[in-house]
């Protein structure tokens, strides 16, 4: 296809509006981070790391943050084993009508608004006399990840021929011993990537964590409420820290990624429909 | 063997769908339940009555911040489709190596934290923020713009920022999905550059950048975050309305009710997304 240059130009416009918007509020956390700022202006010669310092004496930060990766696991777990087996029962039968209001009762939390979810949540814990902390957080931040980790395994079942599990099955082995030895090798990426992408949401989740947290927050609600009383640099420090860590995991996942598609491109042991 | 098969399924079924009902659907259905109890002297009556949705028909400031708020959610959609729309047909117009480098960069900021870049976005918006000082350096202005924060115009600025990337990434894929050999057709075929645009991939992305706007719309239309944040006074939203009934007004079935508005929406826009993503509605 021919580049045409009176086409390019203004799409490459917008593309820059659109990149220049999602990287300037990061840019500026970053900057903020080392340096002080004037009437819009970075002050270059204030350069210091006291902001990651002053990090190591943050308890309340600590505490909020233990919290978040706390939750983060759980939920994570809790979400894959339920995520799996759903998938695994959807694909087993993908025509049956109750497969199909499954897979959208298990939607329902991640495309409701957030405010939705962690309200209903809300009402319900207090009603089942069930008092907001660490448990009814995860209960809340499970339920928002499973669609995801969902998607992602029976994207990847989906392209399991069936025929692996029928041999298996035919050959005597139980439904235990097949899914220990069929079906869960092949899921080991996609969980992988499921539960990564999972971590980063419910790391980041806010607003249903707003309606769920009582004494215990996580990160994102401590910094919420910091933010509304006086908001310290030392949150730009921990925000940077926390970006270069996900960049650097992002970039190791994609990594595994591409070796693992390498080796099976190289085996080809995976029987494709 | 069949039934053997069949067998095993029932119990995981069971509790499959245990967990379902037990934190989903009852959940849910707990809160369009509380939207009918009245609230006598700050303490909820177990009798239910269509009080609170009477109170909301009829109070014109609840129908104005709704309408207000799905026109803005509206808009931001609208706008972010546009943006979001030529930035992806801009990638994948991009040889290979390029585009994987502008996917990986649309991704790469929702890895940063959302509530700091809504925060961030004061920084960007405010007098002495960064707009306004490039706004400044290139003479488009004389003297700062006041009128970028805390209003209505930053909670659309600053939705729109926030939600790009769940734009623009499903669309990059809808693209990506169309295959070489029917743009070669359609070359071969004798279809200028523009004719294959209108007639070959348009068609086959707009589906997907649909389901995009509609993503966009939901998560907007229920946000309190940013117009908390960005919108001060003047930016109040339906989704503050809503969260204020459980923080300092303290009118939890109130706040349910209103919410079930919000949910009704969400669910249609839901089921139309759902309906466009299925691949049965392009024959």
């Amino acid at each position: 296809m021919t580049r045409n240059r009176f086409i390019d130009l203004p799409l490459a416009a917008v593309a820059m509006l659109v990149y220049v918007s999602l990287y300037l509020p990061i840019l500026l956390i970053f900057l903020l981070s080392f340096f002080s700022m004037r009437r819009g202006k970075v002050n270059w010669d204030t350069f210091s790391l006291s902001w990651y310092a002053k990090l190591l004496e943050n308890d309340a930060l600590g505490g909020a943050l233990w919290n978040s990766l706390l939750v983060g696991s759980l939920a994570v777990t809790a979400a894959a084993a339920f995520a799996t087996s759903a998938a695994i029962l959807v694909r087993s039968r993908p025509d049956s009508h109750s497969a199909r209001l499954l897979e959208y009762v298990i939607f329902l939390p991640f495309l409701l608004p957030p405010i939705i979810t962690g309200l209903s949540l809300l009402i319900y814990f207090r009603e089942a006399g069930v008092g907001r902390g660490i448990l009814t957080i995860t209960v809340g931040h499970t339920l928002f990840v499973s669609a995801i980790i969902y998607r992602i395994v029976l994207t990847r079942l989906n392209a399991l021929s069936r025929n692996l599990v029928e041999a298996a099955l035919d050959l005597g082995a139980t439904r235990i011993q097949t899914f220990r030895f069929i079906i869960l090798p092949n899921l080991r990426m996609p969980l992988l990537t499921g539960g990564l992408l999972a971590f980063a949401l419910s790391f980041d989740e806010t607003m249903i964590t707003l309606f769920l947290s009582g004494t215990d927050a996580t990160l994102p609600v401590r910094l919420y409420a910091m933010m509304r009383v006086g908001f310290t640099p030392t949150i730009n420090a921990l925000v940077t820290l926390i970006l270069g860590f996900s960049i650097l995991l992002t970039v190791a996942v994609a990594l595994a990624w591409r070796r693992n598609a390498d080796s099976a491109r190289m085996t080809s042991g995976e029987g494709r429909t | 063997m069949t039934d053997k098969r069949m067998t095993g399924h029932v119990p995981g079924t069971i509790v499959l769908w245990a967990i379902c009902i037990l934190f989903i659907l009852v959940p849910l259905a707990s809160f369009l339940a509380y939207g009918f109890l009245p609230v006598i002297d700050n303490a909820i009556v177990y009798e239910p009555t269509l009080d609170n949705f009477v109170n909301i028909f009829s109070n014109s400031s609840y129908r104005t911040t709704f309408l207000r708020t799905m026109l803005l959610a509206f808009e931001v959609s609208v706008f972010n489709f546009v943006l979001g729309y030529a930035t992806a047909y801009f990638i994948w117009r991009r040889p290979p190596a390029w585009r994987n480098a502008l996917v990986i960069a649309l991704a790469i900021p929702l890895l940063m934290s959302y509530i700091i870049k809504i925060y961030a976005m004061r920084g960007v918006l405010g007098t002495n923020g960064l707009l306004n000082s490039a706004l400044l350096a290139f003479g488009v202005v004389d003297e700062p713009v006041s009128a970028l924060l805390f209003n209505l115009t930053a909670v659309r600025i600053t939705l729109s920022v926030v939600l790009l990337p769940f734009m623009v990434l499903p669309i990059c894929v809808a693209l990506e999905r169309i295959a070489p050999q029917v743009l070669q057709a359609a070359a071969d075929l004798g279809a200028s550059e523009i004719q294959t645009f209108r007639w070959v991939i348009l068609p086959l992305s707009l589906p997907g950048a649909i389901v995009g706007a509609m993503f966009t719309f939901v998560l907007a239309s229920g946000d309190f975050l940013a117009p908390e944040l960005v919108g001060g006074i003047e930016g109040f939203t339906f989704g503050r309305l809503v969260f204020s009934q459980f923080g300092l007004a303290f009118n939890w079935p109130l706040g349910a009710a209103l919410s079930v508005l919000l949910m009704v929406v969400a669910l249609a826009v839901i089921s139309v997304a759902r309906r466009l993503s299925n691949p049965r509605w392009q024959s």
